[in-house]
């Protein structure tokens, strides 16, 4: 071959390299416009195939049939958490920004990842329509930079069936509740059901059960600002008592590591067991096993949790949510962005969501003028769980989930509890390491605004 | 050396390839050499500038960022010299992850190796029928991970419809391995040794068949018993594989990740954690780069190890 033309060939060669390494770099996030609209992505966690439906027909058609000026389209991945912080470390990424929670919305806002939402709040009344600690939590030195799409509490659904057997009632109290507990033990079914299998951070439902109704949300609001020690005695109680919990074989027994959400419900449905204690985005497990088709839907039920600690209102929710949304600093679509989240937080839609996909958008409205007749299946009970929940958080009565609240390592360092239900450390040992994890992330401001209670 | 004899030598390269044919000669020769040279780089500049993009750049990034407080949002970070190597040993999961990398390494090192060289033995004896057991035998290998997982935990470690509850609940107590502090590492092993073991078969099978046939039948004649046909036959041909392998499980034992997190994300109480696992978590749940790049590096020391040893033990069976 002639010196000029391997010459050429090399040239070729490398340029066709860095046409494709330029290639592999582009970004995900694309704002042309397609016929005449701009586009906006909103990138979602990989749901069930139905529900991904639910979302493509409720969400995706009916925000792009409701204005002529953008179109939205949805991308679902389970890795939706690494995605969206990777995208965004580029400056890259969705036009809204799906989130685990004010407490990450918050490490983003540090790096100016995402933009101040202040001036769509006042557009749209945001403040005036949403639940007051909620709304609150989603902001960062008075500004608003994300809002929940739904409220998350945790609770007990419970079998009817179960329990008339057991000839027992609902539980109304804690003691009630572990003499329930210990008499499906001795009747050979299991305590309660559920489990971490797949995913760990089912532990921190049962943290977060702990803190709010033992060590009580007063002395939790006061350890999430830094005047109280996550040392204080309270707290050490509260954990203490979680393990004493676990070790009784109230959460699962031994197969709390064998069962996820999707094992109980069903250990649920074939009466295993009395209660499912839990948060109430397991709705949507649920409706697999609790259903119309099988004629089932009104053998279960969904409580609070009962307090542990005597001294504290009753009833009580902990407070929190299933994700927040958010909208990209670098998208070129902010305004349409805003209309999309608008979108979300209405009345209409989340009726629509929930009349198909209960557990998972009850929309932290003040009121939710929704008539649980008006819904089928376990989508009644849904409404009126969130219902029951949104009056006792305008009284004041709430606590705080840790994936809401809490800031990421600190959360991460709660997800860990189980080394003190397996007697691996101490409470007091644990909370040490609670204690300095968070004293850093306060240091470092990284813990949202905590809602007051009244 | 005599000047003279010196002189009159001429370069060893330029000699050994091509006559002097005189300086006018050589100036003539000169250009398209060289551009010839430039031809060469420039064809091999792809692969290395691709190498230096994915491995060099990320390799260099993530030493440095092991020195920063880098919380992998950002390009800011503050350098904060040894932090975070400090604050990970101190931490008592760190000492539990490390532990359990050295145990991962020690069951792979002696459970996978022994199976997959006593399997490639039988089937030396198998020619019609090796083809069909190596292709059945690597079946769990080339399935994903995600896809073994799953079926060990919905198969055999289900409590409830799996092997291991229906032996429990038929009188014979199994336990519950994924749950047990003493049980789950080796629970979760289990599943990664059985996806393991066949390759390592059909690496061992492939080198035991480079053998000589002449010192095998040699060695028969000589009345070699089974055991010494291995020990003094098989073994040495296979000697270099068999530590290229264990190199490799090395590095692999302090790089295993998939089978933990899809199985038990390192729990319970941190049983099964893994420096990866520990890494992961400090990455992707509390926003500490800094302090995943910093157990990066430690396990990438581990792997650095293992590659100088195999070296050396190259380098010594070259000069023996």
């Amino acid at each position: 071959m002639p010196v000029v033309v391997k010459w050429r060939y090399a040239l070729v060669m490398t340029s066709a390299l860095a046409l494709a390494v330029s290639g592999c770099s582009s970004g995900s996030s694309d704002s042309s416009s397609a016929g005449g609209r701009k586009n906006l992505q909103f990138w979602f966690w990989g749901a069930p195939p139905a529900h991904q439906a639910a979302m493509k027909k409720i969400l995706v058609n009916g925000f792009n049939a409701s204005q002529s000026k953008y179109r939205l389209s949805v991308t679902f991945n389970n890795n939706v958490d690494q995605n969206v912080q990777v995208a965004l470390t580029a400056n890259r990424g969705p036009d809204i920004v799906y989130g685990s929670g004010p407490a990450f919305a918050a490490a983003y806002v540090g790096k100016g990842k995402l933009a101040n939402m202040d001036p769509y709040a006042k557009k749209y009344g945001w403040k005036s329509r949403l639940l007051g600690p909620m709304y609150e939590s989603g902001t960062v030195g008075g500004k608003l930079y994300s809002l929940p799409n739904s409220l998350n509490t945790l609770g007990i659904f419970y079998n009817k069936k179960v329990l008339a057997k057991l000839k027992e009632p609902v539980p109304k109290t804690f003691a009630q509740l572990t003499s329930v507990m210990d008499k499906a033990k001795a009747a050979g079914l299991y305590a309660s059901v559920t489990g971490n299998k797949g995913w760990k951070p089912v532990n921190e439902n049962y943290s977060s059960i702990f803190l709010t109704h033992d060590a009580g949300p007063s002395v939790i609001q006061r350890a999430l600002t830094g005047k109280i020690p996550w040392t204080s005695p309270q707290i050490v109680k509260a954990v203490q008592d979680s393990a004493d919990f676990y070790k009784k074989g109230y959460l699962a027994g031994k197969d709390y590591n064998n069962l996820n959400f999707t094992d109980s419900m069903q250990l649920l449905k074939d009466e295993k067991s009395p209660f499912f204690i839990g948060p109430s985005l397991a709705f949507q497990f649920a409706t697999d096993y609790f259903n119309d088709a099988n004629g089932n839907v009104d053998d279960l039920g969904f409580t609070s949790f009962p307090n542990v600690n005597k001294s504290l209102a009753s009833p009580l929710y902990t407070l929190g949510t299933t994700a927040s949304l958010s909208i990209n600093a670098h998208s070129p679509n902010k305004d349409g962005a805003a209309e999309v989240i608008n979108y979300m937080l209405s009345p209409s839609y989340a009726k629509q969501m929930t009349k198909v996909w209960p557990g998972y958008w009850g929309v932290p409205l003040k009121k939710f003028d929704a008539d649980p007749g008006d819904f089928s299946g376990l989508s009644k009970q849904y409404v009126t769980a969130i219902q029951n929940m949104i009056n006792t958080v305008n009284q004041g009565n709430f606590g705080y989930f840790t994936a809401t609240f809490f800031p990421p390592a600190t959360e991460q360092a709660l997800v860990n509890i189980d080394s003190v239900w397996l007697g691996k450390t101490s409470a007091r040992t644990f909370l040490d390491g609670v204690e300095s994890t968070f004293k850093t992330e306060l240091d470092k401001k990284l813990v949202p605004p905590i809602p007051q209670q009244k | 050396m005599p000047a003279t004899e010196a002189a009159a030598r001429p370069p060893r390269r330029i000699a050994a390839r091509r006559p002097d044919t005189g300086a006018t000669a050589g100036r003539r020769r000169a250009r398209p050499r060289r551009r010839s040279t430039l031809t060469s780089y420039l064809l091999v500049a792809p692969a290395v500038l691709l190498s230096a993009l994915v491995v060099v750049v990320p390799g260099v990034l993530t030493a440095v960022a092991a020195f920063t407080d880098w919380d992998g949002i950002g390009l800011k970070a503050r350098w904060i010299g040894f932090a975070n190597f400090s604050s990970i040993l101190r931490d008592p999961v760190f000492t539990t992850a490390l532990g359990n990398n050295i145990r991962w390494m020690l069951l792979f090192l002696t459970i996978p190796v022994a199976i997959g060289l006593l399997t490639a033995l039988l089937l030396l004896t198998r020619p019609r029928s090796r083809t069909l057991y190596q292709v059945i035998f690597l079946v769990p290998y080339v399935l994903a991970p995600i896809t073994n997982a799953i079926l060990w935990l919905n198969i055999v470690y289900n409590p409830l419809s799996g092997v291991v509850g229906y032996a429990n609940h038929h009188g014979l107590n199994l336990g519950e391995p994924l749950s047990g502090l003493h049980t789950a590492i080796y629970a979760v092993a289990a599943v990664d040794i059985w996806h393991f073991w066949g390759f390592l078969t059909v690496i061992y099978l492939a080198a035991l068949r480079q053998t000589p046939v002449e010192q095998v039948e040699a060695a028969l004649v000589e009345g070699a018993n089974g055991w010494q046909l291995f020990r003094y036959v098989y073994l040495p041909g296979i000697k270099s594989t068999l530590q290229l392998m264990w190199v490799m499980i090395i590095i692999f034992s302090f790089l295993a990740f998939d089978y933990v997190w899809l199985m038990t994300q390192g729990g319970p109480a941190h049983a099964t954690e893994m420096l990866s696992t520990y890494a992961y978590s400090f990455a992707f749940a509390s926003f500490q780069f800094g302090k995943a790049a910093a157990v990066g590096l430690i396990m990438s020391l581990f792997g650095l190890i293992s590659s100088f040893l195999y070296t050396w033990l190259s380098r010594k069976d070259l000069n023996a």
